[in-house]
């Protein structure tokens, strides 16, 4: 059970680790998904109870809601994660049409080769 | 009140940005001119309509709660506005409204504006989001929707300095909303919330140094969003290559969001007003490094985007001194900076559209081409730099006595000095691009047009007309002050009220 958030900030560092040290734009937008997915593995794991039923009451669930709740998963996390990797994936989308002109424009991926609005 | 405002503020730009192609598509096959245009244009006015609706209701000290789909907080989730957040709403949409209008002639000769016309609204549909929620997760979505639509508006002309500015603005700001996510995934398995109020009063009775670590996630991701030094690069970058009706929109009006956020999450969600000595701080290091930086740039938007990294300076030491004058000369001069911010990014898209360029050494000697432009760039340099009788004067020197008053007269005196030196990077640019030598090809530059003047006049009558009367301003702030202090009001009124 904690191991989950073992793994979790393990992907948050792998992924701040890809976004400081990596020179090329797609390890950055890599790192970026690894570290969102490692928050998100987070959200859903503090929701998460083992052998949980879903958090949909219905039918003869209604007549023993206390205990159900006491064996339903927190729904919630689940519902941020969702929202969160349609965001993500947006960005994801974003960044990489955007790499595709960094290229046309630099023929690198370096992107500390991007500076030339600095001179 | 408009029924249903709160929710009708967030929607109707909403709704409009998917309209929007629609429109497009039906004024082309029609043959309908400038249909876009005008329909956002009457969006954003409605907006700004609903908005202004509310004001009655929130200064007479009302906190208005919406609850969305009828649920209670703190299960539903709820929009909360108290003075703080029509403040913020308040700007928004004045300075949505009038980039709208500047955009009409200054976007013209670009093609694909339906896209922009889309982004601009979903913009603003996201700031207003975030001015107007009471609750975390659902300020972070909108914090997201506002972002991914500046960095495709960034890159909307897509040359390279376009797509190499939208490039590190998207890398260095995705790592900061990620960062507030984890910090909001802590708050949630920490008490089990997320309604602002909700945490507010649960974050009361755990331990210190359990949110250490999210107040430290927040203020950071936060802190690349209103850049503050040292988290600024992205800043100048996304400002210069930017259309200049999009950057006076960032630069009024998603600073302020930004500025807003951090200030809801600091001292209403962890009601840590001993960590304003550090914002103050770091308001210091910002203005200071900002205005040095100013100094050496030879880019008029360039300039204009690191003193608009001086000015959130000031802005985050007036309302980290924490006093009743602090926050309130602090929210005046964010409600201040937004007005001649704008102003000064539109006479820098204005000199591009009428000249090419707004690099200053291929300027010079506009001033007899364009008379009525530099008098209202000098106006809002004087503004900016604290000049009696402008609205920086009055918003600066109430953050001068706080400064004294709080017992930091170190900080009155850094922040004098940063005000000079405000002064002397403005004067450079007047005298690189409207005094001096004329180059012979700049000859026949015409002045700005009309519609374009319009909201750039607007701005400067506010600027003088919160100069002379300061105190119409504090007026307007100190509703939002009030908001600030009373974390306590704010909790009981969303928590309690039905």
């Amino acid at each position: 059970m904690d191991f989950n958030y073992v793994i979790a900030m393990l992907l948050v560092a792998l992924g701040l680790y890809c976004l400081l040290l990596k020179r090329n734009l797609i390890k950055l937008i890599i790192g970026l998904v690894v570290l969102t997915d490692g928050i998100h593995l987070f959200l859903i794991s503090l929701g998460y109870r083992s052998g949980g039923a879903a958090a949909i009451v219905s039918g003869e669930m209604f007549s023993d809601l206390p205990g159900f709740a006491a064996q339903a998963v927190d729904p919630i996390p689940q519902a941020l994660v969702l929202t969160s990797i349609v965001i993500n994936i947006c960005i994801l989308a974003l960044a990489l049409s955007l790499t595709i002109y960094a290229y046309r424009h630099y023929g690198t991926l370096d992107p500390s080769k991007l500076r030339r609005l600095k001179e | 009140m408009i029924s249903h405002a709160p929710i009708l503020a967030i929607l109707l730009p909403l709704f409009a940005a998917f309209l929007m192609p629609v429109i497009g598509i039906l004024s082309r096959r029609r043959g309908i001119k400038r249909a876009r245009e005008w329909f956002a244009i009457a969006v954003v006015l409605a907006e700004f309509a609903v908005v202004a609706s509310m004001l009655p209701a929130v200064w007479g000290g009302q906190v208005l709660v919406y609850q969305l789909g009828g649920w209670q907080p703190p299960w539903g989730v709820n929009l909360a506005i108290d003075g703080l957040n029509l403040l913020v709403a308040l700007i928004v949409a004045g300075i949505g409204t009038l980039v709208m209008i500047y955009s009409f002639v200054y976007m013209e000769r670009d093609t694909g504006l339906d896209q922009y016309y889309t982004l601009f609204l979903l913009i603003v549909a996201g700031m207003m989001g975030v001015a107007l929620t009471g609750d975390i997760f659902n300020l972070y979505v909108f914090f997201e929707i506002m972002c991914i639509s500046s960095y495709a508006l960034v890159a909307f002309r897509r040359k390279w300095q376009s797509i190499e500015a939208s490039i590190k603005y998207m890398i260095v700001s995705s790592l900061g909303t990620s960062f507030i996510l984890l910090g909001i995934a802590l708050l949630y398995g920490l008490v089990g919330s997320l309604n602002i109020a909700d945490l507010a009063q649960k974050l009361g009775q755990v331990s210190p140094s359990a949110v250490i670590v999210p107040l430290a996630l927040f203020v950071t991701g936060l802190g690349i969003k209103i850049a503050v030094v040292p988290l600024h690069m992205w800043m100048p970058d996304a400002y210069q290559a930017a259309p200049s009706a999009v950057a006076a929109l960032f630069s009024g009006a998603t600073a302020t969001v930004g500025i807003y956020a951090m200030v809801r999450v600091v001292y209403t969600l962890f009601g840590a007003f001993a960590i304003g000595i550090m914002l103050a701080a770091l308001g210091l290091v910002t203005m200071v490094i900002g205005a040095l930086m100013a100094l050496a740039q030879r880019d008029l938007k360039r300039l204009l985007a690191y003193s608009g990294i001086s000015q959130v300076g000031y802005v985050l030491l007036g309302i980290g001194l924490g006093t009743v004058l602090g926050i309130q000369g602090g929210l005046f001069h964010l409600f201040n900076n937004a007005i001649y911010k704008t102003m000064l990014f539109m006479i820098a898209g204005a000199i591009i559209y009428r000249v090419g360029t707004s690099n200053m050494d291929q300027l010079g000697g506009l001033w007899k081409n364009m008379p009525v432009t530099a008098t209202l760039f000098v106006v809002g340099a004087l503004a900016i730099s604290g000049v009696p009788p402008f609205n920086g004067f009055a918003s600066k020197w109430m953050i001068y006595v706080a400064g004294i008053e709080a017992g930091q007269p170190v900080f009155t005196i850094i922040a004098l000095i940063t005000s000079a030196l405000t002064l002397a990077y403005f004067l450079k640019a007047l005298n690189s691009i409207f005094l001096g030598q004329r180059p012979k090809h700049l000859s026949d530059v015409k002045e700005t047009p009309l519609p374009m003047m319009f909201p750039i006049m607007l701005l400067a009558v506010l600027c003088v007309v919160f100069g002379v009367l300061p105190q119409l301003g504090i007026d307007i702030v100190r509703p939002a002050q009030e908001a600030v202090m009373n974390s306590g009001g704010y909790i009981s009124a969303v928590l309690g009220g039905a």
